[in-house]
């Protein structure tokens, strides 16, 4: 009982923690920071100060206003790009653990492919090929958490299609469509939230190496790690911006992480030898 | 239908169509990036005639129909010729062996580290369960898995180079030609690439010790009144171990595939910066031949991990 | 063959054994060049390996940007300035012990001419149209017409021994030249080594054992493996890295004005760009001091189409009028052109981090006078390729520049000329960059110039940014660097190091 009560103290913190940060995104225009995009050349690279809670970054904009856009910047591309791996991958996933055979062999040995390439290079490739850009970045990302969401829904679809309720379901006639969409998938709602959480916080790391590459989001369009990227090169005559953006990438990327693992600790104690 | 070929040759089998399946989208990914090497190589504001562009093309074979090159290029790679380097002329082979020792080296210390410490730190993770230091612990963990990597190196060039100004960290050198110096620069990007491979498998040992400990042999023993220490270590231990050698036959593969964002950090000559260099410079045949050699690795560790793990299980084979 | 592999192991080892001890200077740059032959490749990367290093020129450019003699001893230029006869100096030697003489000299020079090579270069020795040799020391080389930069394009022009004039192949990876140092090893993405040239023709020089050129990608990593004393040098580093640098102890920065510049293009194939008064709005609605302070971290000044560095030829910017920042000035133009406001167009960036922060600091500035860009950020292959194509309405990008005006300016501005991207077509100036190029009076040449950059600086397809300073560092145990303009490490060869 205490350690259900700790685990569930350790999930609403990281939800608190999560929800904060998004929120703080999502309301960014109407919470009155100044403009992301609005140079003021007298005070570039300025510490905080009372005007500038963050200090400014090297053309003079204030570093809390675009670390906070920032952070929609990242949101918004890991978003996508874990939504569409989810749909994409886990619908392959699922369809190939439901039919098995050449459709199973097929599917999965084109994920494997994907999967055996290394994530950032992988994601450098489709970038260098559609133009770096947030769009490019968010395409890039969805492309290689793909195979991971595919092989991941794999066994545990493998394992529900094999029980006995679903045997059941599939005697008494029910099609095909309607055993993926009422049996399949609530069954697997638990291991996809867990999943999405833990990849969303990889993926936030994955965005930040991108932009950090030059390869991610483009001036002049507030981003984590573009802002570190461009921060490490006058480290040393202003490092604010290279400081907070590391910290928010880090905080961003911590949040979903600990949601993922709080959440896989309470919903269920069976995944957690799934890694 | 597998059962006629027996597990292992079927694997090879898929391992071959996959790696083909690789060459093909390598192949064509590099050439679909705009803007070729000479293009590259000569970048805006050179005065430079068509006919001459056209000549360069021509030397570089790039003239040719893409069927024809692909074809080329595969059946020299049957035969262990891959080509060679786009402006040195050098056999790729010669440039891809050059840059794999630093990987090779980082991949070993790294997994070394990563995957040593984890034991001590997840079994002290999951008998603390519940505890405030575990919560620390798993806060620790955490932190290390998502700290950005290349934020961490750059913090630690800089905080090395004003504590121990007299500590190189940058830069490769052989082991061969000076232990020391070697070692020496290998500590920091070790520390940043072995950090969050060490937070995960930490919690994963963790996790899968509380499984263990749960189970009934366990308690079995434990009332019998084996000692606590050693009741964690020998038996749950065993059964932590396939998840375990799972992960880190996952992170050897992506490590040999170059440490990119470290590697350029850290100006070590690996594997992961001659990629990103030659994609940088369109150098079809090296890219081409170095990301053969990657997931090459990375398919056949984890080949082997699928082996080993029948070979400790025999229950995953079925 | 085979004996004479081993033998070169050995020497490969025993340099690499040695070099700790010895006095080897520690290079870092920030990737590798593409390739080392001194006729295929232009990079900055490759010309600071090699050029002047293991590569000499009948000519080279000295720290002045004047024309001095290198191989060449002395030249003379018949009175039709249609030939030109030099003297080579005499006992020079190539890397793999042959002699250089007139022969090689013809070769090298038509080695960059042959369509085969595909030379970069060939542009600046084409107007050569005969090649004559008296005797083993003398050459004569022939002009149709005047062509008044050759001796400043001579310097760019390697002299490589005669047998590899046909062999394309063989320099990219091996350089051999007459230079100070001799080229020992190249480990791709990890270092190029050099040696001392023992047969060098000036006794007692370089005094250095060895040169390492270390590829580092990382400015923050370079910057510390100076103060750390891993590297030496730091040549061609960016405004931020060299404040940082200033400060540090142990540390020596070295500057000068450098004769590459940033610049705004324009293509007056696109909408209100085609018209002379628009693109003078722009330049009046850019504040220069804002984007060097900003963009450059200061390191800059604001220059006309030529260098302040070309002190002989450069007008002051206070002759160009629209490089006072003047927004309703720019509005007033805008409207006299009957140009209706906002005017939509988008700005191609150079991924560099200089070219980034300047077209931030441009989007911002224009915005004020109601030119509203989006800015683009391509890779580098795709920027070039859509530079080529002409496929931009303006782009922000940096050039390297040349010592003489008819170098830039007869590509860039002539109407049809190879690098006149953005269509340029303007009679006037035709006629001036004629003259430019095929008058030899120094005065009357001038006089075409100055009218030609007035015209241009304002009203050209090119708004000229900021001439950058170039900064190299050293560290403090390095004696008798000095730094060119050009980028150049020629003085390498006066280096030493000490203990």
């Amino acid at each position: 009982m205490k350690t259900f009560l700790f685990r569930n103290k350790l999930l609403t913190f990281a939800l608190i923690f999560v929800a904060f940060q998004v929120l703080l995104a999502v309301l960014a225009p109407t919470l009155g920071f100044q403009d992301p995009y609005n140079q003021v050349m007298i005070q570039r690279m300025k510490p905080p100060s009372a005007i500038n809670f963050l200090g400014t970054d090297q053309l003079g904009r204030d570093v809390l206003a675009r670390i906070i856009y920032g952070y929609r910047t990242s949101l918004v591309t890991c978003l996508t790009a874990v939504g569409i791996a989810l749909v994409i991958g886990g619908m392959l996933g699922m369809l190939s653990a439901f039919y098995r055979g050449w459709i199973d062999r097929i599917v999965m040995r084109f994920m494997d492919i994907l999967f055996a390439f290394p994530i950032l290079l992988l994601a450098i490739g489709v970038i260098a090929v559609i133009g770096p850009s947030t769009w490019g970045a968010a395409i890039a990302i969805a492309i290689v958490y793909t195979p991971i969401f595919a092989r991941l829904l794999r066994g545990p679809s493998l394992v529900i299609v094999e029980s006995e309720y679903v045997m059941g379901a599939r005697a008494i006639g029910a099609s095909d469509a309607r055993i993926i969409f009422s049996h399949l998938l609530p069954n697997l709602a638990s291991v996809i939230l867990v999943q999405v959480s833990l990849l969303l916080s990889a993926a936030i790391l994955v965005e930040a190496s991108l932009s950090f590459l030059g390869l991610g989001a483009q001036p002049p369009t507030p981003s984590l790690g573009l802002m570190l990227s461009e921060g490490r090169n006058f480290l040393l005559l202003s490092p604010w911006p290279a400081t907070f953006s590391g910290f928010a990438i880090l905080f961003l990327s911590f949040g979903f992480n600990l949601l993922g693992d709080a959440l896989r600790d309470t919903l269920d104690p069976r995944l957690r030898t799934q890694d | 239908m597998r059962a006629s070929l027996g597990p292992i040759t079927n694997r090879l089998l898929d391992l071959a169509v996959v790696l083909l399946g690789v060459s093909i989208l390598v192949f064509l990914m590099i050439r679909l990036i705009p803007g070729d090497a000479i293009a590259i190589m000569l970048g805006a504001n050179t005065e430079i005639t068509p006919e001459r562009i056209a000549e360069l093309e021509a030397r570089l074979g790039l003239d040719k129909p893409m069927y024809i090159q692909y074809f080329d290029w595969v059946t020299g790679a049957l035969v262990g010729d891959f080509g060679t380097s786009i402006w040195t002329g050098r056999s790729v082979m010669s440039e891809i062996s050059a840059n794999i020792w630093p990987t090779l080296e980082l991949t070993f210390l790294s997994i070394l580290v990563g995957a040593g410490l984890s034991i001590p730190i997840g079994c002290f993770m999951a008998s603390a369960r519940g505890k405030n230091s575990e919560v620390a612990v798993r806060v620790v963990a955490i932190a290390g898995l998502t700290i950005p990597s290349f934020w961490l190196g750059i913090v630690s060039i800089f905080i090395v180079s004003k504590l121990l100004p007299s500590v190189s960290t940058l830069g490769y050198v052989p082991f061969s030609q000076d232990p020391l110096g070697n070692l020496q620069r290998m500590c920091l990007p070790v520390l940043a690439l072995s950090l969050p491979m060490l937070a995960n498998l930490s919690r994963l040992v963790r996790s899968a010790m509380l499984d263990a400990l749960g189970q009934d042999y366990i308690r079995t023993a434990k009332a019998k009144g084996v000692p606590r220490r050693s009741l964690i270590y020998k038996h749950a231990l065993r059964n932590a171990l396939i998840p375990f050698i799972t992960s880190v036959g996952v992170a050897t593969g992506y490590l040999l595939g170059g440490a990119i964002v470290v590697e350029q950090v850290f100006a070590i000559p690996g594997l992961g910066r001659l990629v990103l260099g030659a994609i940088a410079e369109r150098n079809y045949p090296l890219v081409q031949a170095a990301i053969l050699v990657m997931t090459t690795s990375f398919v056949l560790v984890n080949f082997l991990v699928d082996t080993l793990y029948a070979y400790i299980d025999p229950r995953v084979a079925k | 063959m085979l004996v004479k592999k081993i033998g070169l192991a050995l020497t490969t080892t025993t340099f690499l054994v040695t070099s700790a001890a010895a006095a080897t200077l520690n290079v870092a740059i920030d990737s590798s060049p593409a390739g080392l032959d001194p006729h295929l490749i232009t990079a900055f990367n490759s010309v600071v390996i090699v050029q002047g290093n293991v590569y000499e020129g009948l000519t080279d450019i000295d720290a002045g940007l004047n024309v001095v003699p290198d191989l060449a001893a002395s030249w003379d230029i018949s009175a039709d300035n249609l030939s030109y006869t030099f003297k080579l100096q005499s006992g020079v030697t190539f890397h793999d012990g042959s002699t250089m003489d007139a022969e090689d000299v013809a070769a090298s020079i038509r080695r960059v001419q042959a369509e085969k090579t595909a030379s970069p270069m060939a542009a600046s020795v084409m107007p050569i149209t005969n090649i004559e040799i008296i005797d083993p020391l003398t050459i004569k080389l022939s002009l149709d017409e005047p062509f008044a930069p050759i001796l400043s394009s001579l310097a760019t022009i390697a002299i490589v021994p005669a047998e590899l004039e046909a062999d394309i192949e063989a320099l990219q990876q091996k350089p051999v030249g007459t230079g100070p140092f001799k080229f020992v090893e190249w480990l791709p993405n990890n270092y190029i080594a050099l040696e001392k040239f023992e047969g060098y023709r000036e006794a007692g020089l370089p005094m250095l054992d060895g040169v390492k050129f270390n590829f580092v990608p990382e400015a923050s990593t370079r910057q510390v493996g100076l103060t750390s004393g891993d590297y030496g040098i730091l040549p061609g580093i960016d405004p931020a890295t060299a404040l940082q640098l200033q400060a540090q102890p142990g540390v020596k920065l070295h500057d000068t004005l450098n004769v590459s510049y940033t610049l705004l293009g324009m293509n007056v194939t696109r909408g209100p760009l085609g018209d002379a008064k628009v693109r003078e709005a722009v330049n009046m609605l850019l504040n220069r001091d804002e984007i060097i302070a900003g963009a450059l971290f200061g390191a800059g000044v604001p220059g006309g189409p030529l260098s302040p560095a070309l002190s002989a030829w450069a007008l002051d910017t206070s002759e160009f009028a629209c490089y006072t920042t003047n927004v309703d000035g720019a509005k007033a133009l805008l409207a006299e052109a009957g140009i209706e406001t906002p005017i939509k167009l988008s700005i191609l960036v150079l991924p560099r981090q200089d070219a980034r922060d300047i077209s931030q600091v441009i989007q911002q500035q224009l915005a004020a006078g109601g030119i509203e860009v989006d800015l683009v950020n391509k890779e580098i292959g795709e920027f070039v390729q859509d530079w080529r194509n002409s496929n931009f309405d303006m782009f922000v990008s940096a050039n390297g520049g040349n010592p003489d005006p008819d170098q830039y300016f007869y590509r860039t501005f002539r109407s049809g000329g190879p690098t006149n991207v953005y269509k340029y077509a303007n009679a006037e100036i035709d006629t001036l960059l004629d003259t430019g190029r095929t008058e030899t009076d120094q005065a009357k040449r001038k006089q075409a110039y100055d009218a030609a950059q007035r015209t241009l600086a304002c009203q050209g397809p090119i708004a000229h940014l900021a001439y950058g300073n170039l900064f190299t560092a050293t560290n403090a145990k390095v004696k008798g660097f000095e730094i060119y303009p050009t980028g150049r490490l020629t003085s390498l060869v006066n280096v030493s190091l000490d203990e």
